[in-house]
């Protein structure tokens, strides 16, 4: 008895020991790399979105969904920002590490702001092989996320010459065409846009004292979707955006050391008490 | 007063278990024929206490040490030399060229904006106290990030603009977006627009007045660093023909900021040499006494803790060593 004993209060001082020197365990940790890119184009301020507690504008819907995106991926991962309107994207923030730098970024998504847009057509197949080429030279999975809605309406695409890249085309808003909110400079509502406000030349659509409705281009969205390698999914809540951001097979890994510390410590404890009892 | 956090804080519920050796079963029964014989209870003797004791702290440090406490990180106030830098940098599609005013030099020149990035960067790394924002602007402005002391956030926002830019330099918008971001915080240093752009626009004479009526307000100083192609006009040396706001907007700009009214000053750079000299300048100037927090990194208090527990531990295994199991006579 005495031998198990005094056995016992060695190993729980070996245990100790070997605590101070500090050792840790090297876990491969699943983390993500991405460059997220919203449309700020007009049609962004429809308001389709109907969830409690969020905002019902496509483009601040958008915002607070990214929000969630970035309090809810591991740390370790990476994110950067960029906005796109007519035919390019631009880059806000190179990739950032989310735990640490959770406030900037959030304060950097939350500066996003559609008056920053330089033109007020959009061009989106060019805006996202801009931000596919972006993404690759950041080594990063593109999230790219806009209502398909195009103005001037274009016949086709250009071709894609890129590699076959990763990531979501995340399509903002909902089947049901809905009016296009006109704002003045300071965010105030001044009516909605009609298809007369559009210049003359440049619209195929039939010229009618109407309102100018804006829907989910999906069908466009998918097509592209198709060419460059992306996923496309429709944005419904902020829960499935994380979802599908979190999926596996879009995970690098990082090496990250585990502390060993407290688990030794708990053995030393647990030898210790029945060094002690016995 | 420094607060304590735990990286395990879980490991905790097991502290209570640290009582065990004080509870009645802990104690130890040995069959003993004659009880009169002891002269004492062996659970009040000072030994016997003192035992017990030290087997409760060294269990309790057992488990406050595997719950890893640290010190938090703290923020103490320091006064220090520095100022409040708001980066007002220029993405026009001019700032592609390099400053021989060709987009690909035979030879490996960098770009105009590739240059400034990479000088921004090494500036913001040598100014560890010094609050930082970023405003970029071409045809449109668009603030980045507000003051703040997250450096490698903002270098992350000054690297966000090596991309090819796009559109023009519209300058009276950009500064309108920078001055917004001293808006509503406390007056605690030198307040510095670090306006980079290669060239100018004409501000209208209603924004013009707005803009003045700002920097007064806001007692913001301003520094113009000018990336002037070899081609453009000089701000400094103004050539002596008759000049038109179309044709050289910069010289009215700088006759504009000259009538502001707060500390201005302009830098030309005609290459990457003095672009890094305009920007060491500025470091010099903008020196006047900040209070600024500097932050202490958390320490870990574990390895203490441990030690703590090795150095109750060593009695405790004696004490075990010296158990005497049955009387050999």
């Amino acid at each position: 008895m005495k031998k198990l004993r005094l056995g016992l209060w060695v190993v729980t001082l070996g245990f100790v020991t070997a605590a101070l020197f500090h050792p840790t365990w090297v876990l491969l940790q699943p983390v993500y790399r991405y460059l997220m890119v919203v449309d700020i184009t007009q049609s962004m301020h429809a308001r389709d979105y109907h969830l409690l507690g969020l905002p019902s504008e496509r483009l601040a819907f958008a915002k607070a969904a990214l929000e969630q995106a970035i309090l809810n991926l591991p740390c370790g991962s990476q994110i950067g920002l960029g906005i796109f309107t007519h035919k390019d994207t631009e880059l806000l923030l190179e990739p950032l590490e989310v735990c640490q730098h959770a406030p900037s970024l959030r304060t950097a998504l939350r500066n996003i702001d559609w008056r920053s847009a330089w033109a007020a057509d959009s061009f989106i197949a060019y805006g996202l092989f801009d931000a596919l080429r972006a993404a690759e030279g950041l080594q990063a999975d593109l999230v790219f996320l806009t209502d398909g809605d195009q103005f001037p309406k274009t016949p086709s695409d250009p071709g894609f010459f890129g590699r076959p890249a990763r990531g979501w085309l995340v399509g903002v808003g909902g089947m049901r065409p809905v009016p296009i909110p006109k704002l003045d400079f300071e965010g105030r509502l001044l009516g909605y846009w009609q298809i007369t406000d559009l210049s003359r030349d440049r619209d195929l659509l039939p010229r009618r004292a109407e309102l100018l409705l804006s829907r989910l281009d999906e069908t466009h969205l998918r097509q592209l979707a198709n060419i460059t390698g992306l996923e496309y999914f429709q944005l419904m809540t902020p829960q499935q955006l994380v979802q599908n951001l979190r999926r596996p097979d879009l995970a690098k890994t990082l090496p990250t050391e585990v502390d060993l510390r407290p688990w030794l410590g708990a053995l030393a404890f647990f030898a210790a008490l029945a060094a002690m009892l016995i | 007063m420094p607060e304590i956090g735990f990286a395990h804080p879980l490991w905790l519920f097991l502290l209570p278990l640290a009582t065990l050796p004080y509870l009645p079963f802990a104690r130890r029964q040995l069959p003993y024929p004659a009880l009169a014989v002891l002269t004492g209870i062996a659970s009040t003797t000072w030994p016997e206490k003192l035992h017990k004791a030290c087997s409760c702290a060294f269990l309790s440090c057992l488990i406050v040490s595997a719950s890893c406490p640290f010190v938090k990180e703290q923020k103490v106030a320091r006064l220090g030399q520095g100022a409040h830098i708001v980066l007002t940098i220029d993405h026009s599609s001019s700032m592609n060229e390099n400053f021989s005013g060709r987009y690909f030099g035979g030879s490996a020149h960098e770009t105009k904006s590739a240059a400034a990035r990479r000088l921004l960067i090494e500036f913001i790394r040598r100014r560890p106290k010094d609050l930082f924002g970023v405003v970029a602007f071409s045809t449109a402005p668009r603030q980045v990030l507000p003051l703040t002391a997250d450096k490698e956030a903002i270098i992350a926002a000054v690297g966000a603009l090596g991309m090819r830019g796009r559109g023009l330099t519209n300058i009276a918008p950009g500064l309108a977006m920078a001055l917004e971001t001293f808006r509503g915080q406390p007056l605690t240093g030198s307040r510095v627009i670090l306006l980079v752009s290669d060239g100018g626009a004409r501000i209208d004479p209603d924004v013009q007045d707005r803009l003045r009526q700002d920097f007064q307000d806001l007692a913001v100083n301003l520094y113009w660093v000018y990336l002037r192609n070899p081609s453009g006009v000089s701000v400094l040396n103004p050539p002596k023909r008759r000049l038109s706001e179309t044709s050289a907007p910069e010289i009215f700009l700088h006759q504009y900021f000259q009538t502001l009214g707060v500390p201005y000053r302009v830098f030309e750079a005609e290459n990457p040499q003095s672009l890094a000299q305009a920007i060491a300048t500025v470091e010099t100037l903008e020196n006047r006494p900040l209070p600024y927090f500097e932050t202490l990194p958390r320490r870990d208090l574990s390895p203490y803790g441990f030690g703590l527990a090795l150095i109750l531990g060593v009695p405790l295994l004696s004490w075990a060593a010296l158990e005497i199991e049955r009387w050999l006579a």
